[in-house]
């Protein structure tokens, strides 16, 4: 149902009121920092790596600016379509019925924007915790593998528990667990219902609390001892909030918001826990001895396996380099990489040439369970589902950093890392099958490793220079980690990277390589003769070009097409704008510049000397020319690919 | 490459794909002998970890093809070399044997010993590979996910469940190609055997029978795993049906020639049970159907009509029985092979039918045997009456019986509908049918029913409590429902009530009230309209009595002898007048009787008050439905008092004050009494037989002492009557209601057809009125279904009603017409 005009005016009337009252939480606080501020120009100009950047910093991008802005405003009124989908993917709320979500979809630029914003559950905003939230709560139900390891006795009831969940999340047994870490059962004082007590570990297991608490005819406690039992025992675990909880109810709004808090309050305390303890806990020594460490069932950390990971033998070797290099472009993103003590204590052996380390993580099963790895493997007969005195060690085939993101992704559902270990960490999540991790990894390295692609001047005035800049990442290496893990998002985004640096790549072996291995996908499963690498670069390729000529607008071509005339290009200046969304591969510009190449090698080489004229400013006062003339000639180029590989394409 | 580029990402620790030959053989040959540890369960050594990590990185190379294949290779080698020979092993001599159709030389026992080991052997080998299987399709999961889906590859589990299939069950036994028996073949056989020893009461093996079902039910035929190609349904279930189908066509002809039909009945309803037991504990839920219908088939529909019409023990035998156990088991075969239950219903219905004609001549008997002598006196006057009383009134009694026995055979044919026929909704509307028939088919039926009204309205309801009446009418309601010629029984029931109104027979006012309210509710309105105008005009009549009372009172006429008055005035149409005084004959005027004096005062009285009242009304007086309250005294009769009251029919009143006048110790003759009063002879002599023969009434004295009245008789004043009681009641000879002999009824029914021809003409102009044109047989169709509520006209009624409206132009014939058609004349 859509609201009336009206109807949404009263209802934001009375969320201000609610919000003045402190009774909820603004939607969309203002805020005035630096950082969202840096975001917020990002949306405008449809500068995703700036956006992914400020985004890992962990601005609010629910937030709005002076001007009432949320980001996701202003990235849907700029139409970049691409931002968008990042900030939605990245948590932002675009709610039916909302002011500011109406807004949105209102200034929405085009449909392509209006429909994805609507794609994404415009009526009802996910909770991006929502996953973490109701995986520990199934814990409590879960039969199948058995990970409890405390037993709670109520009257007639047991609760089969998980050590670390409550010392997570009660500082009541986070005290007396850490006093006795062997304790296998605990009892509930009589005086307390067990309804009382199931509502705790429902609340402590972040499971959504009803209003009904239960209790009544037939369960031998009636409604008013049950409430006060959970009075009692929030008492006695120290988890208040279950009580206030339990006593507000009521509006919608403010009950979800209660919820969103409590889950992530409940997140942050794992993440703590998982911090102090997890992590803190690790055991870092030579490889050759990581088969025989033995930990006990009853740990401190109440861990009841052990993850290991070896340092790699070429990690100096990657990393030393970056490490020493100081030429670095953005050396302040180096914050965002969790250096923790881990990496000093691992790299500063290995750079004294001594062997390699291993290094352990106590973790806990129910945790792991959220990987349909761990989930089968701890199902299975196998091995490591088996019970023994000491802790299992489970090695995995990923370096120590990987698995520190692996893991705190299924603790805590964060997924900050930086880009240099995105890529390991896609093949982690698909060798683990974790289908989110690897979404996000494809999403770090496709929004980090863009470059400053929006600022295209820019990285033609580079490549000016003909001697291109660093490269931040190996584009073969994406495309490839794309097919290989099924990632079609990382294949559009290096067909994109290619296409705005084709001038550099078009004349490599390795591209040509790459081009033949796409052929070869689709070959395998015989379906149509096209290149799909292909297709996307000119895809790309017009988008990068035709920018161009709709800035400079169609009259001021006509007028200088006289100036210049290359036959090439009098077919570009007529048609190109006209043609405007159509598949280049079918542009009659496509066979004027088959012609061009098929008539000579050079000719072919003429035009190339032409571009970096042109490129190099030779043709001087004519930069728009030049850009029709560079399209075609890259556009030329991947037809004598094409026709080199023998590909009919 | 272009030189210097720097790299900010880490290239993959792997290497990705093309460059790099993996070792493929080495890493599968770890995988394999993983398997092989997988299959002699040593699984609990074996790292998931590591296995999954190598079939994760032969995948990710591409070598998933190379993988699946070899694996699916592991598998086939392994079914085949170890797991069909295990299982050949327990193969033994017999089953061979026996699959090979030759000659059966085993024993029982034998057979099931052998059959229950290689049951366990593949049973056993079953699990194993499922076992193996889930183990293996977990540590090659990542293959399963990539490679078989982007390929379109049955997943793992499937293709090795297809090897299970072609290497453990289908390969053949021998090597000669001719021979393909396979394991299959002979699971099958074996299958069959336990099922038909379980069908035979031996004791088998039920969960290991399941757990092979279960294991056809999870082998398909194709990798596509479709849910109709399972094996179970493929190889099993056909041959299942076929031995299924065979059983029971043998064991229905062995039950028939050997049972009665209740056992036949209990045997089959237990079979079916057993079968449906046997679908879900023993063999597999998806049979359940099918073998469910080849038992009703082969077993009950084929042989149910004979078992329904067993002689000796079917439906015939247990409805007079009562057996409605199994009646209800009959009930619920039928029910399962045929929704309409046809063969039941027409044994049933047979049954009512004959059952019902019984009580009809049962009946016609009773009302038979007895008139006839009163037929052969009728000639003689003298003589008669008193015979046929006793007839008479035996009779009413024979109706009263037939109704009641109809009633019981209803309540027992509604017994065995609730009880054993669940209510069945068409085997009601069966039942009514035939009770339909059988009653109409007894023409008496009408008059028969409202006489039992009357008897119960003047008798039967004496003591009843309300509910009981109601039990009662709801009863005889029932029945009137079966009656077609609805207006019979009004034309009786319109009879017989106004007797009771007028002789003020009735117990209880209400009861008829409650009784017309229940017709009206049964038959409608139109129906009670002119019962209910009756009941009217007794209530008129009792106000015009005490209003001419109180006339009487303020006129002043002081005379203490004046004798008081009640007139009941009934308006002709609604009454039925000549069937109150059947002797007369529709156009003889009935003689006016000579009222004395003093009577005749009143009557002049009263009509000139009436007619005051409403001008234009015609009053006619009819003596005959009268009675008079008279005070006699008797001179010479014994004790202190020598008055008595004496009610009397008017007649009788008539003729006693005729005696008032004559000197002591005169007399009259019949004849002479006849003159003086006018009163119809067959009246008269009634009237005189009662008050001169009856025994215990005898206020006249006759001579010659006879039975009957003669023309030339003499009647004295008899002084010395004596009665014990102070008030007594003279009744008239055949006043009450009784059967009609066959000459009321038949002048009944003359009447009756009248009556409906006027219907019927009504009917037709009506729906003419409104057509304009109708052809004839819509025009029939339309008159028949517009009357079925009050009677069933006959057809040659209808034509000739028709004929006769042509005749007086209401209708014209339209010309060449075909077919037949008529036009409305305005």
């Amino acid at each position: 149902m859509v609201l009336r005009k009206d109807q949404i005016e009263a209802s934001l009337q009375e969320e201000k009121k609610l919000i003045e009252d402190g009774k909820l939480k603004e939607d969309n606080p203002l805020d005035v920092s630096e950082t969202f501020f840096r975001l917020c120009e990002a949306c405008r100009c449809g500068d995703l790596k700036t956006c992914q950047e400020t985004i890992t910093e962990g601005v609010n991008i629910n937030a709005r600016d002076r001007f009432d802005y949320t980001p996701l405003i202003l990235a849907s009124l700029c139409g970049h379509f691409e931002v968008v989908q990042l900030l939605l993917e990245s948590g932002a709320l675009c709610e039916r019925d909302t002011f500011q979500g109406e807004r949105c979809l209102y200034n929405a630029l085009n449909d392509r924007i209006r429909n994805l914003l609507l794609s994404y559950d415009y009526s009802k905003s996910t909770d991006p915790l929502q996953p973490l939230a109701s995986h520990i709560t199934s814990l409590l139900t879960r039969e199948h593998p058995q990970t409890s390891d405390i037993l709670v006795a109520a009257a007639e009831e047991s609760f089969r528990l998980h050590k670390f969940i409550l010392s997570a999340r009660s500082p009541y047994f986070a005290k007396k667990l850490s006093v006795a870490p062997d304790t296998a059962s605990w009892k509930l004082p009589s005086a307390i219902p067990p309804q009382a007590f199931g509502i705790a570990i429902k609340y402590i297991y972040l499971g959504e609390i009803s209003n009904d608490v239960g209790g009544g005819p037939g369960t031998g406690f009636s409604e008013d001892e049950v409430l006060e039992g959970i009075d009692k025992i929030s008492r006695q675990l120290e988890i208040i909030s279950l009580w206030d909880g339990i006593l507000e109810s009521g509006d919608r709004r403010l009950a979800r918001q209660r919820r969103t808090d409590e889950v992530d309050k409940g997140r942050n305390q794992l993440e703590a826990w998982f911090s102090n303890n997890v992590l803190k806990h690790k055991i870092i020594l030579d490889t050759a001895r990581a088969e025989n460490v033995k930990w006990d069932r009853n740990n401190g950390v109440f861990a009841d396996v052990l993850l290991r990971a070896d340092e790699s033998d070429d990690a100096f070797e990657i990393e030393s380099p970056l490490e020493e290099d100081p030429l670095q472009r953005k050396p302040e993103r180096k914050n965002g990489i969790p250096i923790g003590p881990l990496r000093q204590a691992s790299r500063s052996p290995s750079r004294d040439g001594k062997p390699r380390k291993s290094i352990l993580f106590p973790v806990h099963r129910a945790m792991l369970l959220r990987s349909e790895y761990f989930l089968t493997m701890f199902s299975s007969a196998f091995r490591e589902a088996q019970a023994t005195e000491y802790l299992h060690i489970i090695s995995m085939d990923c370096s120590p950093e990987v698995l520190e993101v692996v893991l705190q992704f299924l603790y805590t559902e964060k997924t900050d890392f930086p880009l240099e270990i995105a890529i390991d960490v896609l093949f982690a999540a698909d060798h683990l099958l974790i289908e989110k991790l690897k979404m996000k990894a494809a999403v770090v390295i496709s929004t980090l490793g863009n470059g400053s692609m929006s600022q295209i001047p820019t990285r033609l005035d580079a490549a000016e220079t003909s001697s291109p800049a660093p490269e931040e990442l190996d584009i073969y290496d994406v495309v490839r980690a794309g097919w290989l893990t099924r990632v079609p998002r990382l294949e559009e985004f290096g067909a994109r990277y290619l296409a705005y640096r084709l001038e550099s790549y078009i004349d490599e072996e390795d591209f040509a390589d790459l081009v033949r291995e796409s052929a070869n996908r689709i070959k395998g499963r015989q379906e149509t003769d096209t290149i799909e690498l292909l297709d996307d670069i000119r895809y790309y390729l017009s988008e990068r070009f035709r920018l161009r000529f709709e800035d400079s607008g169609l009259e001021d071509m006509m007028e200088e097409e006289p100036t210049i005339a290359t036959e090439a290009e009098t077919d570009i200046d007529g048609k190109l704008p006209e043609d405007e969304g159509v598949d280049m591969g079918s542009l009659p510009n496509g066979d004027a510049a088959r012609g061009d190449v098929n008539s000579s090698s050079g000719i072919m080489m003429k035009d190339g000397s032409s571009t970096i004229r042109t490129l190099d400013g030779e043709m001087v006062g004519d930069e728009l020319e030049g850009d029709a003339i560079n399209y075609q000639i890259l556009l030329g180029k991947i037809e004598g690919l094409l026709t080199r590989l023998k590909l009919d394409a | 490459m272009i030189a210097g580029r720097g790299r900010r990402i880490r290239p993959p620790r792997r290497g990705l794909g093309t460059s790099d030959a993996v070792d493929f053989d080495s890493m599968w040959d770890v995988l394999a002998s993983s398997l092989r540890e997988i299959h002699t369960k040593n699984a609990s050594k074996l790292s998931f970890e590591e296995l999954y990590r190598n079939a994760y990185k032969l995948v990710l190379k591409k070598r998933g093809e190379t993988l699946y294949i070899r694996v699916k290779e592991f598998e086939a080698e392994w079914l085949a070399n170890e797991v069909q020979p295990r299982i050949i092993e327990e193969l033994s001599q017999t089953l061979l044997l026996a699959t090979s159709g030759t000659q059966m030389i085993a024993t029982a026992n034998e057979k099931r010993v052998a059959g229950e080991k290689l049951l366990r052997a593949l049973k056993q080998a079953w699990e194993d590979h499922n076992l193996c299987m889930n183990m293996t399709t977990d540590v090659l999961m990542y293959m399963d996910r990539v490679y078989c889906k982007d390929f379109r590859k049955p997943s793992i589990f499937s293709a090795s469940m297809g090897q299970f299939r072609d290497h453990v069950l289908r390969t053949p036994l021998s090597d000669n190609p001719d021979d393909q028996i396979s394991i299959a073949h002979i699971l099958n056989a074996v299958m069959l055997d336990q099922v038909q020893m379980d069908r035979e009461g031996d004791i088998v093996d039920k969960s290991l029978l399941k757990s092979c079902a279960y294991m056809l039910e999870g082998l398909y035929e194709t990798e596509d795993e479709d849910e109709s190609t399972k094996l179970y349904l493929t190889s099993f279930e056909p041959e299942f049906l076929r031995a299924s189908e065979e059983f029971y066509r043998l064991e229905g002809a062995k039950l028939l020639l050997e049972a009665d039909a209740g056992t036949f009945c209990k045997d089959a309803r237990k079979r079916v049970n057993e079968e449906e037991d046997r679908c879900r504990s023993t063999l597999s839920p998806l049979t359940l159907t099918k073998v469910k219908s080849v038992v009703e088939t082969e077993l009950i529909k084929k042989n149910l009509p004979e078992v329904i019409a067993l002689e000796a023990s079917g439906v015939k035998y247990m409805l007079d029985n009562e057996r409605l156990l199994e009646l209800e088991l009959i009930y619920e075969l039928s029910a399962r092979v045929d929704p309409k239950k046809e063969e039941l219903r027409k044994a049933v219905q047979a049954r009512i039918l004959e059952m019902g004609n019984d009580v009809n001549k049962a009946t016609a008997a009773a009302t038979h045997t007895l008139p006839k002598p009163s037929d052969q006196d009728g000639d003689k006057a003298e003589g008669e009456e008193k015979a046929s009383e006793k007839p008479v009134s035996q009779q009413t009694t024979a109706a009263i019986k037939w109704v009641d026995d109809v009633l019981q055979l209803k309540e027992r044919y509604d017994h065995v509908l609730t009880e054993a026929f669940k209510s069945d909704q068409g085997l009601q509307t069966a039942f009514s049918r035939s009770f339909t028939d059988f009653i109409n088919a007894f023409e008496r039926s009408s008059e028969y029913l409202s006489l039992f009204f009357d008897e119960n309205m003047k008798k039967g309801i004496k003591g009843k409590t309300e509910n009981e009446v109601d039990l009662l009418l709801d009863k005889g309601i029932t029945l009137l429902r079966y009656i077609q010629d609805k207006d019979m029984f009004e034309r009786y029931y319109k009879k017989h009530l106004s007797r009771r109104l007028l002789m003020k027979r009735s117990i209880s006012m209400d009861a008829e009230r409650q009784m017309i309210s229940k017709m009206k509710m049964e038959v409608g309105n139109t129906f009670t309209q002119r019962i209910e105008a009756m009941f009217k005009d007794m209530a008129v009549s009792a106000d015009l009595t005490s209003n001419y009372k109180r006339h009487v009172a303020e006129l002043g006429d002081p005379d203490p002898k004046r004798a008081e008055i009640e007139v009941n005035v009934l308006t002709s149409t609604m009454w039925p007048l000549e069937a109150m005084a059947p002797s007369y004959n529709d156009g003889e005027d009935r003689p006016r009787c000579i009222f004395p004096p003093q009577i005749e005062r009143i009557k002049q009285g009263f009509e000139k008050f009436y007619l005051d009242k409403h001008s234009g009304r015609q009053l006619t007086w009819q003596a005959n439905m009268g009675t008079a309250d008279l005070r006699a005294y008797f001179p010479e009769m014994k004790g202190a008092k020598k008055t008595r009251e004496i009610n009397v029919s008017t007649y009788a009143m008539v003729i006693l004050l005729l005696f008032n006048d004559l000197p002591p110790g005169g007399f009259m003759t019949t004849e002479e009494i006849q003159a003086r009063t006018n009163i119809p002879l067959n009246e008269l002599t009634r009237n005189l037989q009662s008050l001169g023969v009856a025994q215990k009434t005898r206020v006249l004295r006759k001579e010659p002492m006879s039975k009957d009245v003669k023309i030339d008789d003499k009647f004295y004043f008899n002084e010395t009557f004596y009665s014990q009681f102070q008030k007594f009641k003279i009744g008239v000879v055949t006043s009450g209601n009784k059967v009609e002999d066959s000459q009321e009824r038949s002048e009944t029914e003359k009447k009756n057809n009248d009556t409906r021809g006027g219907v019927i003409e009504a009917a037709i102009v009506r729906i003419m009125k409104q057509r304009k044109e109708l052809s004839h047989q819509k025009l029939i169709a339309e008159v028949i279904q517009q009357l079925t509520a009050r009677f069933m006209p006959d057809v040659n009624m209808v034509k000739k009603r028709v004929e006769s409206l042509i005749e007086r132009e209401y209708l014209e014939r339209i010309e060449d017409r075909e077919p037949a058609a008529y036009r409305y004349l305005a």
